[in-house]
């Protein structure tokens, strides 16, 4: 172990590539930043440019573009409500909220630092035990990714404050939205018209620009508009006090991040989605979610970045990605020649290990680089809104037609920026809405499958002891709330301790 | 329904349009220098990142690219729908030349379960660069040793095949073949990629699973997956792979492998095919496809075909299939 520690920082530790690791993190924020560009697209995107390089040169840079994107996604989704990265989105809930209130660069700041303490974190476990975990990923076949993507649906409704019923309404809204297209049983077409673009779906992220940028901007403008935030520039730095609240809601999203980014397809965004909900009911601070509580941005920002390093274990340790990322990543391996697969540990250890030192450079590099930013990108907050409007719509409508050249995609962002002003009006919750959408294909893939296994019969997730104990869990959870209303004579500390000990 | 047929009709007549000037102007090559392409070239890849598909679409991207220096190809992924979103999309770019699509089986197999405003008549074939044959493979503890005790396992039991794509994708066709061969029957877990077909059957929850090559070499290597027959027309040259037995082999009589090419948009002007034709031919021996293509076992030698001979040969798989598919989808 030592061994191998100590050849992963001399491999990483080379002038060239301590300066591509530099360039792929630095290129991930800036991909992050964009709405539109995500760290897939930019990891396919540059990854030609690498052909020529070492092999473990090329991966280093090409994985600090995949996690220097989830750092990035973060600026505009605390900033101007736009997130960059689908793993982002939920950070709009608070980090938007605590950038109205003048708290944009505490928000920044503990997005940084959460992310690089649960990328560490992530990391040491994945140095230590990815090939463990990467066994135990594969006991989660389609039953107990079904059992997942129902416990999903069940944190939806913490998102949704007071109201379950409007909160389980948008997420059922989002899974209809998710059944336009095409039929991944079968290859059959559903609710398109005849219409070519609209085989391909809904597209995920124009609908999410669209409800957040677009909606926000059409809604401030209704509303008359917010005031600039007038603050020094020591104002927007973070307290100890929030850094002391910021502690526990980092290390659980981070071990949540990093459980569901070993599992091969769940992804860092349904993990962000993850973390916030249990914190929402973990924390005693919970009530103040969604109006920019700083627990609200460190449990989900740490948690993507935690499943993004977690991702590579089923990829290093198996050859199987865990993401749509990682699976660009191993596209790239066997461009260089490398075959990925069980061996690979064994065959290639300087590549292997070089790769894992290089996260942990790349991480301090990225907190570097964050953290004196935030405060500065926190000033853009100071530009009147009146100018910022403009703005916002152009780099919307722009980044929506450059995602595929299709002018079917700014049609897309425009419907939903007026539904998304509409859900606004009427106070409806937006994320359960984009968490349906995200969860609606997965759920019926693994529903699909799990039918399959069991030649129609669904008895299988009750009677797989681990989808059994993860349903359990999600009917924990959607009546917990009401059995402790029912108790609320007695104090209530019991009820965070059940829902967090299972989840851990 | 009735539209949608409309659409396809009209739109097989346009390229067809498109295509008789090109076969009566002869000689295209000379044409060649007539067009080239403006800025950068996209290459739709119709399947998720990370499969045989993706890897075959990259290395077709870098092989024009060496092929015609200058030339950017951009490969981007549209997966989804066993390719019919890839191919969706590419409709909608009817007679833009510089978008160009990594094709495979679904080019015909979709027409034929899916109602799918397109076939391949909507689009102008350019090159069929590599064969690329299924491995059939078990975990390494299975009791199955070939493709025969596979199906003398259906006889008896429920066998659950792990299958990438859906309906009418290569690994359903190929066990559709066997299914009609030899009567039997198997229950199927589809999935969107060969990743996911690994993972299945190492997580127990499939019994056999075909993929290309490429996708599970590492598997076989390792000695966690074992292959019991591959269903290409003759055994690899690889040395990696000599030993495995073709279907046909241990007596089980089909053929079926992907082929690989390159796909242009249909109502392209003959300038505009001809030129790509000719880069497609540098492109195949250029060393970013010869490399890709040794790396992911494909059989290139004897295979390869360009513009009419390719659509002629698409023309034959039709028939075949339909036979194959008759009955399914719709």
């Amino acid at each position: 172990m030592i061994d191998h520690l100590v050849l992963g920082f001399e491999t990483a530790f080379t002038p060239v590539n301590l300066f591509w690791c530099f360039v792929g993190v630095l290129a991930g924020t800036v991909i992050g930043l964009l709405p539109g560009l995500g760290s897939t697209t930019g990891v396919a995107v540059l990854l030609p440019l690498t052909v020529t390089f070492e092999p473990v040169t090329a991966l280093i840079m090409l994985a600090g573009i995949y996690y220097g994107a989830q750092y990035g996604g973060t600026i505009t989704s605390v900033l101007i409500s736009t997130p960059g990265e689908a793993a982002s989105v939920v950070t709009t809930l608070d980090g938007y909220q605590m950038a109205r209130k003048g708290r944009g660069g505490a928000a920044l700041s503990i997005a940084a630092i959460g992310s690089f303490f649960a990328a560490i974190l992530s990391l040491i476990l994945l140095m230590a035990m990815a090939p463990t975990f990467a066994r135990l990923a594969l006991n989660f076949g389609p039953p107990e990714n079904l059992a997942i993507m129902l416990l999903g649906l069940v944190t939806i409704i913490s998102f949704a404050g007071d109201s379950r019923m409007r909160g389980l309404a948008m997420a059922l809204a989002g899974i209809m939205i998710a059944c336009v297209g095409v039929d991944a049983g079968t290859g059959l077409t559903r609710f398109t018209f005849d219409n070519v673009n609209l085989m391909s779906g809904i597209p995920f992220v124009q609908v999410m620009i669209g409800l957040f940028a677009v909606g926000e901007v059409l809604y401030q403008i209704r509303s008359g508009g917010a005031q600039p935030i007038r603050a020094r520039f020591r104002d927007l730095m973070i307290t100890r006090e929030e850094l002391n609240r910021s502690v526990a809601p980092i290390a659980r999203g981070s071990v949540i991040g990093y459980i569901l980014g070993c599992l091969p397809g769940a992804g860092s965004t349904l993990a962000s989605f993850f973390a916030y909900g249990v914190e929402k009911r973990v924390n005693k601070r919970g009530k103040e979610f969604g109006t920019g509580a700083i627990e609200g941005v460190a449990a989900p920002e740490s948690a993507n970045n935690a499943a993004a390093n977690a991702n590579f274990v089923p990829t290093l340790a198996l050859g199987i990605p865990g993401g749509a990322t990682t699976a660009v990543l191993l596209g790239a391996f066997m461009m260089q020649g490398i075959q990925p697969g069980p061996r690979l540990f064994q065959d290639e250890p300087a590549l292997v290990w070089g790769l894992m030192a290089s996260f942990f450079l790349g991480n301090v590099l990225l907190l570097v680089l964050n953290l004196p930013l935030a405060p500065a990108f926190a000033q853009l907050l100071r530009i009147p809104y009146g100018y910022m409007y403009p703005l916002i719509l152009f780099t919307s409508f722009v980044g929506a037609y450059s995602i595929d050249n299709n002018f079917f995609s700014v049609w897309i962002v425009f419907v939903f920026g007026l539904i998304g002003y509409g859900m606004k009006r009427l106070d409806l919750p937006m994320a359960p809405l984009v968490l349906g959408l995200i969860i609606g294909p997965l759920l019926e893939k693994n529903l699909t499958q799990t039918s399959a296994i069991g030649d129609g019969d669904l008895s299988l997730l009750v009677t797989r002891p681990l989808s059994l104990a993860i349903l359990a869990l999600a009917v924990g959870l959607l009546i917990a709330p009401a059995v402790v209303r029912r108790l609320r004579r007695r104090p209530e500390p019991e009820t965070p301790e059940r829902d967090r000990e299972p989840v851990a | 329904m009735l539209v949608g047929a409309a659409v396809a009709v009209a739109l097989g007549a346009t390229s067809c349009g498109a295509l008789n000037p090109t076969g009566g102007g002869g000689g295209g090559g000379g044409a060649a220098g007539a067009w080239k392409p403006r800025g950068d070239v996209r290459m739709i890849i119709p399947f998720g990142a990370g499969g045989g598909s993706d890897l075959a679409g990259r290395a077709t991207a870098a092989g024009l690219e060496e092929a015609s220096p200058g030339l950017n190809v951009n490969p981007e992924n549209r997966e989804g729908g066993a390719g019919a979103v890839g191919y969706g999309f590419f409709m909608s770019k009817q007679g833009d030349p510089q978008t160009l699509l990594a094709t495979e089986n679904a080019l015909v197999t979709m027409p034929q379960t899916s109602k799918v405003p397109w076939t391949y008549k909507s689009f102008t074939p350019i090159a069929k660069i590599a064969e690329d044959g299924s491995v059939v493979v078990v975990k390494k503890d299975s009791p199955l040793k070939s493709c025969m005790d596979v199906v003398d396992a259906a006889k008896k039991r429920r066998v659950m095949l792990g299958l990438a794509g859906s309906v009418g994708g290569t690994d359903d066709v190929a066990f559709r073949m066997i299914e009609q061969k030899t009567g039997v029957k198997f229950a199927r877990l589809p999935t969107e990629s060969g990743s996911e077909v690994v993972s299945a059957l190492l997580g127990d929850e499939a019994e056999v699973g075909a993929l290309n090559p490429g996708e599970v070499l590492g598997q076989l290597r390792s000695g966690e997956l074992r292959a019991i027959c591959t269903s290409a027309g003759k055994r690899y040259a690889y040395p990696e792979l000599k030993d495995i037995e073709t279907a046909k082999e241990q007596g089980i009589d089909i053929t079926y492998s992907q082929f690989r090419g390159i796909l242009a948009p249909g109502g392209l002007s003959a300038a505009e095919k001809a030129y790509w034709i000719e880069i497609a031919r540098k492109a195949v021996n250029s060393k970013a496809f010869k490399k890709y293509a040794t790396r992911n076992y494909l059989q290139t030698d004897g295979v390869q075909l360009y513009g009419d001979d390719f659509t002629a040969e698409l023309a034959k798989k039709e028939t075949e299939l339909g036979a194959v598919l008759k009955g399914v989808g719709s």
